[in-house]
């Protein structure tokens, strides 16, 4: 099941947005000046591999849809689907 | 012809105003340290229909005009215990938390890095150092108490605000006002709110970006 | 009715505390009281206004407590001294003290009053009669122009000390007047001072010269008695103070 987030394309968040896309189960387009970033299964994202300073990472996800976050701290995210 | 005048068209703070109990204090703070220049003070007394004590109203400028003032009044004793937490104006029980209090708080636009650093550096040469220093999403940050409690933050930008921002703000706030008129709000509702309204709004608002910037670039190639 | 007027007076002028209420007292169905407070200055001179300046804050403070509902600060020279247009900013301040206390008093000055009564009454060219020394008087002068008034003609009785301008004859005055050219003239202010007495003067020099008499006492009760939206109806002192009175049925 899909869990997906939203994250805008502002530099900060590049990072984010990268690392996300390494997964090959995770697709990413845009909508409007936002990143749609869906994955198959449950999204998680290192956060170290970002790198995010704490403020940018825990400030990235602009929407949720359909989807609940498990996990947000120094280490990870984790989204799966509600 | 007269122009029309626009809908938005106030300018910024004419002046924040806060007691003092210490008003050397508040001025060795403004006037010495961070050489915020007096600009203005009135001396007066309480006439209107509530008694109150005979005061000064004293102003510092603080850039673009705009101006940080305080209200001594004479005789007045603090409404507060010495060791409550909280400031001259505000007194807390001890289990407020520390992110509340600090939440009301003055921050003050600086230029770039060079003008950030000389003010921490005034200040941590002074009785009240900067008690902390954070990069934000897109600012950079220095926070310390004056000598009434007030916090105050000094901010540079890291980059200019983006429009796609200013979208993102407006979809935040359309998306606060219902969650939190609604039941039990929370983080995870706005969030869940927040994305329809980008899926509603988003590609149109980004098309219509498009479009002004081509009638823009038409406007200047005529 | 009683309305409570605050004056604020250089130290030695006892012309305004005379006149003001002689003046007002003859307002039908509105008693007057005054209530003053001194800045001390002897002589117009540069230092002495701005050690006079100094007690502005002092004096509006003590003004301020007696409740009053309008205040007139008659310092008109040492304003005009000051700069030109320079009535605005002490109004300002003056008002901006009261109105910062919560007062609601309303805020004059004597020599806002009379460009302001020059204005309402459509004057183009006035002629003054001033008791100053002549750099003084060519202050004076040059502060009404600035305002956008011509002043056709003036005499300066030259007169030094304050005391001494107290106790100027009604008719050294009224010769001054007379020795006017009032060729365009539209007003005549027969005494552009609050310190040199004239109100007796000014409704015969008025019925005398044959053009409509002011002084800066009858421009201030003018503007009291605006600022209070009370009728402007005093018999005996010129025209402007008619200016309500009710006309009579042909």
């Amino acid at each position: 099941m899909t869990a997906r987030i939203y994250v805008l394309e502002v530099p900060e968040n590049e990072g984010v947005v990268d690392v996300a896309a390494r997964d090959s189960q995770v697709t990413i387009d845009k909508v409007g000046p936002y990143f749609r970033i869906t994955a198959d299964d449950e999204l998680i994202i290192d956060r170290r591999a970002t790198g995010c300073r704490h403020a940018v990472w825990y400030s990235a996800i602009a929407g949720l849809e359909d989807s609940i976050i498990v996990q947000q701290d120094k280490d990870a995210l984790r989204v799966t689907r509600r | 012809m007269a122009t029309a005048k626009s809908v938005h068209r106030v300018q910024g703070v004419d002046h924040t105003a806060f007691p003092t109990f210490d008003p050397a204090g508040t001025v060795k703070f403004y006037r010495d340290v961070l050489k915020f220049p007096v600009v203005h003070s009135i001396c007066a007394a309480g006439w209107g229909p509530q008694k109150h004590p005979d005061f000064i109203h004293f102003f510092f400028d603080i850039g673009n005009d705009d101006r940080i003032a305080f209200f001594y009044y004479f005789g007045l004793e603090p409404y507060r215990d010495a060791g409550a937490p909280g400031d001259a104006w505000a007194q807390f029980t001890p289990d407020v938390p520390e992110f509340f209090l600090n939440s009301r708080h003055l921050a003050i636009h600086v230029e770039d890095e060079e003008d950030l650093l000389e003010y921490r550096r005034r200040l941590d040469e002074s009785d009240w150092p900067v008690e902390m220093q954070v990069m934000h999403e897109t600012i950079e940050s220095i926070y310390t108490h004056d000598p009434n409690g007030y916090m105050i933050e000094l901010t540079r930008a890291l980059r200019p605000v983006t429009p796609q921002e200013d979208l993102d703000a407006a979809l935040t706030i359309d998306a606060l006002c219902e969650v939190a008129q609604g039941e039990a709000p929370s983080m995870d509702k706005l969030l869940t709110r927040k994305a329809e309204l980008i899926v509603q709004r988003a590609a149109a608002w980004e098309l219509a970006q498009l479009n002004e910037s081509v009638a823009d670039s038409k406007l200047v190639q005529s | 009715m009683v309305k409570r007027i605050g004056l604020i007076v250089p130290s030695s002028n006892v012309t305004v505390e005379t006149e003001m209420p002689r003046l007002l007292s003859r307002v039908e169905g509105v008693d007057f009281s005054f209530h003053a407070s001194r800045m001390r200055m002897h002589a117009v001179t540069p230092e002495e206004i701005r050690a006079m300046n100094a007690q502005r804050e002092r004096c509006v403070l003590e003004i301020g407590d007696a409740g009053v509902d309008a205040v007139l600060y008659a310092c008109l020279v040492a304003i005009m001294a000051t700069g030109t247009g320079e009535h605005r900013n002490v109004e300002l301040a003056v008002a901006e003290q009261l109105a910062t206390g919560g007062s609601s008093t309303k805020v004059l000055s004597s020599a806002g009053c009379l460009v302001s009564t020059l204005e309402d009454m459509g004057a183009r060219r006035v002629a003054l009669v001033m008791p100053y020394m002549k750099p003084l008087a060519e202050k004076v002068v040059e502060y009404i122009e600035a305002e956008g008034i011509t002043v056709a003609d003036w005499r300066a009785l030259e007169v030094a000390d304050n005391s001494d301008v107290g106790c100027i004859p009604g008719e050294r005055v009224m010769d001054a007047a007379r020795s006017l050219d009032l060729e365009g003239v539209d007003v005549v202010v027969i005494s552009a001072c609050v310190q040199m007495p004239s109100l007796d003067l000014v409704d015969a020099a008025e019925k005398e010269l044959g053009v409509p008499v002011i002084s800066a006492a009858t421009a201030g009760a003018y503007k009291i008695l605006r600022s209070l939206d009370i009728p402007v109806d005093i018999p005996n002192a010129g025209s402007l103070l008619r200016i309500d009175a009710p006309v009579p049925a042909s």
